[in-house]
């Protein structure tokens, strides 16, 4: 069986590498150990004889390489990650960002909040009625028309960042008076009514955003290896896609877009992924050898091969010689 | 073929024990200092230059010397290419058969790279 013999067949190159490449070792003034380290590997990796990827990271830890690939490979891409997203953020979204975090740091962000979660509240309510069985289409049409609404909304807050419409103005005025007063604020409802908000509505809302600025920090990709984060990013980003207008309503979705760009711009190495999964496929059953004679007649093959290495089925073969006969 | 001066082929360097070697050679090129976090090669990337030199060697004069055994596969040619001196093809539902009445192994697909066993200065 060839594939018993792999295992000494590789034995005796990993054994004819090491020799040979001793003296190039003492040349360099390498110590002898990462020499051994390279062997041991080498030996280690043999009886698998199959997954190049697995045993040589295994290998690692146990010698004096005290850290192992993914570790050193997840560091430079958590470092990736950060750069790039950090860059995405200034590039697409740096002005809304900073107006954002800006406001944040200023306090003045309550008066914002109020607004996003106003869209929100609206929202939420038009579900209510979708959900409602009776009368469902006509407060479908309202809902729409206040989809439409919120997305003409939006669009002022896509122009102008930050300077909201008139509506919203107002709002911002009457927050900055309360706030004057005993800094309680109010919310508009749909039906256009001021909503008194207590100190701890806010202080939830408050928590609620900055719990979503944390995530979008953190869970954004910045602080997960970037397998996880593509990984738990494409869905939803192509789901928000689907959305398209209606999401259009808010800062808040400004914050989610913030995700996306980090998705988005992760999702350029998720693409090429499934190319090269294609190639490992093709490398997972590979033949790498050299021919002797390769011979057609019409659309009948038939070769000569010979020293080939065989990787089939997670299993490696050796041959001395082969004979191919295939159609075409 | 096996003359110590001659080049050898890095064909056999995409195969799972050479690419076992490269990824264990960059390790060691790549390592970084966990402490410093600075870059830390263990070996200089000329030196693991020449351990692939000599990988490429080894394993040709291995193959060569010290396997014996003969295999014939059978299937339906899907892609073939020839460039540059170098067969390449692409074999579907593809059949080997090993000696010693070793079972047939299978496989949907499978590629072939195949260089001229013969160098273009030999006769």
């Amino acid at each position: 069986m060839s594939n018993q013999a792999v295992g000494n067949v590789y034995q005796s190159v990993i054994d004819e590498v090491i020799n040979s490449s001793r003296v190039d070792f003492e040349e360099s003034g390498i110590e002898e150990s990462v020499l051994e380290m390279l062997r041991q590997n080498g030996i280690k990796q043999e009886p698998h004889g199959q997954d190049e990827a697995g045993p040589a990271i295994k290998r690692e830890p146990g010698h004096h390489l005290p850290m192992p690939p993914p570790m050193t490979f997840g560091g430079m891409d958590n470092n990736v990650a950060a750069h790039r997203a950090a860059q995405n953020l200034q590039q697409q979204y740096g002005e809304r960002a900073v107006n954002s975090i800006n406001a944040i740091q200023q306090g003045h962000h309550a008066g914002h909040q109020q607004q996003q979660h106003q869209h929100q509240h609206q929202q939420g309510q038009q579900g209510q009625q979708v959900a409602d069985p009776q009368a469902a289409y006509r407060q479908q049409m309202a809902a729409a028309t206040a989809a439409q609404q919120h997305a003409s909304n939006g669009q002022g807050h896509l122009q102008h960042s930050q300077t909201d419409g008139a509506g919203e103005a107002d709002s911002d005025g009457e927050e900055e008076e309360e706030d004057d007063f005993d800094a309680i604020l109010c919310r508009k409802n749909e039906a256009g009514e001021l909503q008194a908000m207590g100190r701890v509505d806010i202080d939830r809302i408050l928590h609620k955003q900055f719990a979503s600025k944390a995530k979008a920090m953190e869970g954004g990709g910045l602080m997960l290896p970037l397998e996880e984060a593509t990984r738990h990013k494409t869905m939803p980003a192509s789901k928000r896609k689907g959305k398209g207008v209606a999401r259009y309503d808010g800062d808040d979705d400004d914050e989610e877009d913030d995700e996306d760009a980090i998705n988005s711009d992760l999702d350029d190495p998720d693409d090429v992924g499934p190319d090269d999964d294609g190639d490992e496929d093709g490398l997972g059953h590979m033949m790498l050898c050299m021919y002797d004679k390769v011979q057609r007649v019409k659309n009948k093959w038939k070769c000569t091969l010979k020293d080939g290495v065989l990787t089939v089925n997670g299993k490696e073969y050796v041959f001395h010689k082969a004979t191919g006969e295939y159609e075409w | 073929m096996a003359a110590n001066n001659q080049a050898f082929y890095e064909l056999y360097r995409g195969s799972s024990i050479g690419l076992a070697l490269t990824d264990t050679l960059d390790d060691l090129i790549a390592h970084v200092n966990p402490e410093t976090n600075q870059p830390e090669p263990l070996i200089p990337p000329q030196l693991a230059m020449k351990i692939l030199a000599s990988f490429d060697q080894a394993i040709a004069e291995v193959l060569q010397k010290n396997v014996k055994n003969r295999l014939s596969f059978k299937g339906s040619l899907d892609t073939y290419r020839f460039c540059d001196e170098v067969w390449t093809f692409l074999i579907k539902n593809v059949t080997f058969k090993m000696d010693h009445g070793h079972p047939p192994v299978t496989a949907d697909k499978i590629k072939i790279v195949s260089c001229n066993a013969k160098k273009p200065g030999e006769t």
